[in-house]
């Protein structure tokens, strides 16, 4: 994503302008436009005329239109057209990821405009290479800030391309850092081997199922855009060796030269327990893959989940999690690292987003760290199912304990709220 | 049909109208030609039969011989193709008989069906197993035989076969013409079915059928030692096994040629290594076993699982030799982890085997020694101590399995004198069956069958199955007939609960089949579930059970990626009370009742759950079962409570 335009004063009033380049720009857009900010972007709007002898002619104008938002809708590649015709839809074109995901803004129109009225309705569909304006309702807060300085670092675009399968199964991932696309998925039934058909029906099935794995892994993972990183086998058994092998074969045999480059330069053979998608997990936490992509976002947000839930199992007093039960431990200042969803930020409640926005800064503050998880990643879906919000604490801290203590603070304060109205 | 109708129609003619030859007709035979004729009828009546023996006139035949230029070859080709011909449609027209028959006893009030169906069985000569392919051929031969006697006699004919259809108390023979069937009918109406099945059973006491889970650590034995007994017992014959021994050696894996002979598929010869279960049937003095071989290796549990939940009893097998036992039974060895799994599957009984004494030189203390670290194990695990057996063997010597005579056997002879492997084996009780429950059988696993038929295999988790039975495939909206079922590798016109089955079905496109799918009677289909309530009990694991954790839900040979959305309450494990509502965490050895959901595995777009078919385990305990897995280890099993749909 591009910054075109940056204005926003101390108090936070101001707007941005920024140009949206890949699917993963979409998904921070997504993450910045809420419920009552006003939003200008580029529209093609259908507009009739009723001529005088009430004839009437409709024609398309492009036009700048700015809408008070209503609703934000994000879809990542269901939309997908399949392979179209233009080149931006082969995923080995080395300018950038093709672009399937889609973000519709709807709402009222609230600039004034030859062609539409002041508060007719309208849906902006947003495309990569306009600009999109945003003006906050409520100001821009730290962490709305610090997406947009996140999202206009150059040079991302799909990092890593995984393949996670079993038998008979494999999933095509792409993953960047604030993303995991599932973009393809294979499933051939494979026959166990019996002592009645022999195994000659198994073999034969998994021979099926490696080419089938061959054909998607060339049309779903760019593994000549240099972009790409490593390029992921993951399996449980050795299921992943023989893939490989049998990919670096037939690579050969069709003589594909950059293929087969591609994945001796690239591919990582990781281990994981289970063929589904969710094993993700653990393969950005095997050290295989820590060691090469350590900085990348998604590496570390795996390994703090990881973190957290071995801290629960060891020490549960120091790992919480649930929005009421972080707010109490972010009272205290026991915050170490706080785990939060981006979920939550885009709350359409605007006091319960300021109320997340201020215990990031309230940890920030207290020197604790602070990670936001993108919910389009593996593990964040995990936080997301253990209610978005989890801390590490520095300190144990029993949680009936507190919720004991809190009780006794609020019958004190009605006590004492009690007493002042006997007093008064 | 019609064409078969009219052609037997015309042959009763023929034979009612029997001057038609004699009185030569419209053909003007030479007394030559007349010579000739005779000639070439006595040379085609001797490879054919005489006419009773056959059931093919002579006038037919010399018919035909004037037509082929008295051709003694091409008449007894058409003898035979004749006589082919008529059975085929004396087969199909009792078959159609039989269906109307049926239909007309289910039509009637019920005291009526039973002595409709009764007398019907005792026309049937009764057996319990006589398959209905066999009936019918009965049926036909009789009626062959008495057409036969009915063309000697000309004009009895007709009154002959009414009689015999009579006696077969099948009903009126002119019906409405159909289209012919390839599906086989049902031949036994479903009350009946039981009562066999019930029957069947109880008569079986010398030859129970019992099916056996063979589990333990990765490299203990298992494969090996399920070779073996099947060479001892005459399973495997001596040419498979010296070909076994013979490659095993040339790749310089020697020592697993036993396991070949389960061992089948490429890699898992080269790795020297069960990946998937084998299924073999053995045949021990007093039982039918059916063995699961199953995957040692911990990436291979869901296989495993999918076989230790077709089966009654478990053999364990440990490896005595130095360390490797203790490797195998620590944290993490897959001894611990597979006994869980089965008992919480269901499995109550176990033998034991001690594997490989040959290598600790058959120190009796080492044995004793496991058997000590074994037995507190197995009772904290649930299996009663009058259910487990332990036995010491040596399976690539093959001590101790089937005997222990020889020289081999003298070490062991000084110290052991309790029964053999197959002694315990032979012991094996089968658990009740749930034969009146309505049909379920969960499939492990689908290939194609000969023909369009496709071949499915698993075990019967309640409920009967008969050839000709109309089931649907759940999920899904498919229906398929069972066209053939086989029960260790013979074809059987029925089988019951607790049978490993293979049922091949005609009807239905292959790509509706999967493994994890459920048969059942499309009356009484299995209830789906994408949400549901579990009491679990949770293992010894390190990370403990919050709300919101991904798992994985294993269900027979389904397994399919879930939440645990709810941690409803925790569980006193004695009483069944609960003690707390609502827990942060579950952590080890805790009872608890929990909500699951299934995740949605669509790649982007909708996320609505696939649901499977599960049963609350009050109405089917077999259905009713699961296991939680995460990481790569068992982290729970419970059973089902309650489905949301």
């Amino acid at each position: 994503m591009k910054l075109v335009n940056k204005h926003i004063d101390k108090h936070g009033a101001g707007h941005v302008t920024l140009r949206p380049e890949d699917d993963e720009d979409m998904w921070h857009l997504y993450n910045l436009i809420q419920q009552g900010d006003s939003v200008r972007a580029p529209a093609i709007r259908r507009v009739q005329n009723v001529s005088s002898t009430g004839s009437t002619e409709s024609h398309r104008v492009r036009l700048n239109l700015t809408l008070q938002v209503d609703k934000v809708e994000f879809s990542s590649s269901t939309a997908q057209a399949g392979p179209s015709a233009d080149g931006s839809s082969d995923p080995n074109s080395s300018g950038g990821a093709p672009s399937t995901a889609a973000l519709f803004i709807s709402g009222r129109v609230i600039s004034e405009n030859p062609h539409v009225k002041l508060g007719a309705h309208h849906t902006l569909d947003i495309e990569a290479n306009r600009d999109v304006r945003i003006e906050k309702a409520d100001g821009w807060d730290s962490v709305a800030v610090a997406r947009v300085d996140e999202a206009i670092i150059p040079g991302k675009g799909a990092e890593v391309g995984a393949v996670v399968c079993g038998e008979g199964t494999a999933a095509f991932c792409l993953l960047s850092q604030h993303m995991t696309l599932v973009t393809h998925r294979v499933n051939v039934h494979i026959p166990r081997k019996a002592s009645s058909s022999g195994t000659a029906q198994h073999e034969k099935a998994m021979n099926r199922f490696y080419a089938t794995v061959y054909d998607s892994f060339i049309r779903h993972i760019p593994y000549a855009n240099p972009g790409l990183r490593a390029i992921v086998i993951a399996s449980p058994g050795w299921v992943r060796d023989v893939l490989y092998n049998w990919m670096l074969a037939e690579a050969s045999r069709r003589g594909d030269k950059t293929l087969q480059k591609a994945l001796k330069d690239k591919t990582m053979k990781v281990h994981v327990t289970s063929p589904h998608v969710h094993s993700l997990v653990e393969v950005l936490k095997s050290p295989e893959v820590t060691s090469q992509l350590k900085e990348t976002k998604f590496a570390r947000e795996g390994m703090m989940l990881d973190r957290f839930f071995k801290m629960l199992g060891t020490d549960e007093m120091r790992a919480w999690y649930g929005p009421d039960h972080v707010a109490l431990a972010a009272d205290r200042g026991a915050i170490g690292t706080l785990l939060i969803s981006d979920d939550l930020f885009r709350s359409s409640d605007p006091t319960t987003r300021k109320n997340y926005v201020a215990m990031v800064e309230g940890v920030q503050q207290k020197g604790g760290e602070v990670i936001i998880f993108s919910s389009m990643h593996e593990s964040g879906i995990q936080l997301n199912q253990l209610t978005g919000i989890a801390a590490i604490l520095t300190f144990p801290l029993d949680v009936e304990v507190v919720e004991a203590e809190e009780k006794e603070a609020e019958e004190e304060r009605k006590k004492a709220a009690e007493a002042e109205l006997d007093g008064g | 049909m019609s064409r078969h109708r009219d052609f037997r129609n015309l042959n009763i003619n023929d034979e009612l109208d029997d001057d038609a030859l004699s009185d030569g007709g419209e053909y003007d035979i030479s007394p030559e030609d007349e010579a000739r004729l005779v000639d070439a009828l006595d040379q085609v009546r001797n490879i054919v039969g005489d006419e009773g023996e056959s059931g093919i006139s002579d006038a037919d035949l010399r018919d035909v011989l004037w037509d082929a230029h008295f051709d003694v070859h091409s008449t007894v080709n058409w003898a035979f193709d004749e006589k082919e011909r008529r059975k085929q449609a004396k087969e199909r027209k009792a078959a159609r008989e039989r269906e109307k028959a049926q239909k007309k006893a289910g039509a009637l009030p019920s005291h009526m069906t039973k002595s409709n169906v009764a007398s019907a069985a005792t026309s049937r000569a009764g057996s319990p197993v006589g398959s209905p392919m066999k009936v019918a051929k009965k049926a036909v031969g009789a009626s062959d035989k008495a057409s036969g006697a009915s063309t000697s006699r000309r004009g009895a004919g007709t009154d002959q076969r009414q009689l015999d259809m009579a006696a077969m108390n099948l009903g009126p023979t002119d019906e409405p013409e159909g289209p012919p069937e390839e599906a086989p009918k049902m031949s036994f109406a479903r009350e009946k079915l039981l009562e066999e099945a019930k029957k069947a059973l109880e008569e079986s006491g010398d030859k129970k059928a019992v099916s056996l889970v063979v589990i333990g650590h990765v490299d203990a034995g298992k494969s090996t030692l399920m070779g073996r007994l099947m060479y001892d017992l005459g399973k495997m014959d001596e040419k498979t096994r010296t070909a076994n021994e013979r490659s095993s050696s040339k790749i310089g894996k020697s020592s697993f040629s036993w396991a070949w002979g389960l061992d089948g598929t490429v890699e898992e010869r080269e790795r020297g290594m069960t990946m998937d279960i084998a299924l073999q049937t053995l045949t021990t003095p007093r039982r039918q076993i059916t063995i699961l071989d199953a995957p040692g290796h911990k990436d291979f549990i869901p296989n495993m699982i999918s076989g230790a939940s077709q089966a009654d009893c478990a053999l364990l097998v440990v490896d005595a030799s130095t360390g490797e036992f203790e490797a195998g039974f620590d944290r993490g060895g897959q001894t611990r982890e597979h006994l869980v799994l089965v008992r919480s599957l269901g499995v109550s009984q176990v033998v034991v085997a001690i594997n490989k004494l040959d290598m600790v030189q058959w120190d009796q203390d080492r044995y004793e020694h496991i058997c000590e670290l074994l037995r507190p194990f197995l009772i904290h695990s649930g299996f009663h101590p009058s259910k487990t057996k332990f036995v010491p063997v040596a399976a690539m010597q093959g001590i101790n399995l089937v005997h222990r005579t020889g020289e081999n056997g003298n070490m062991l002879r000084q110290w052991y004198k309790g029964p053999t492997l197959v002694d315990l084996l032979d012991e094996l009780e089968p658990p009740a069956r749930e034969i009146a429950a309505p049909l379920r059988i969960p499939i492990a696993n689908v290939f194609k069958g000969q023909g369009s038929s496709s071949g499915v295999s698993g075990r019967i988790c309640a409920g009967v199955v008969q050839v000709g039975e109309k089931l649907q495939i759940l999920p899904g909206d498919e229906t398929a007939v069972v066209k053939q079922i086989f029960v260790e590798e013979e074809p059987v016109p029925w089988a019951a609960s607790g049978s490993n089955v293979t049922v091949y079905l005609t009807g239905v496109d292959p790509v509706n089949l999967n493994i994890g799918n459920v048969l059942c009677p499309p009356d009484q289909p299995v209830p789906l579930a994408t949400t549901f309530t579990a009491r679990i009990i949770v293992f010894d694991i390190q990370v403990p059970i919050t709300s919101g954790a991904s798992v994985e839900l294993f269900h027979h040979s389904r397994d399919v990626p879930a939440t645990v959305t709810k941690l409803l309450a925790t569980i006193d494990r004695a009483s069944g009370e609960s003690v707390k509502k609502n827990p942060r965490v579950l952590t080890k050895g805790i009872a608890a009742e929990v909500q699951l959901s299934l995740r949605s595995t669509a790649t982007a777009g909708s996320s609505i759950a696939r649901p499977i078919p599960l049963e609350p385990f009050a109405v089917n305990k077999d259905m009713g079962r699961v296991l939680i897995r995460r990481g790569g280890e068992t982290i729970a099993a419970g059973v089902v409570l309650e489905i949301f749909g």
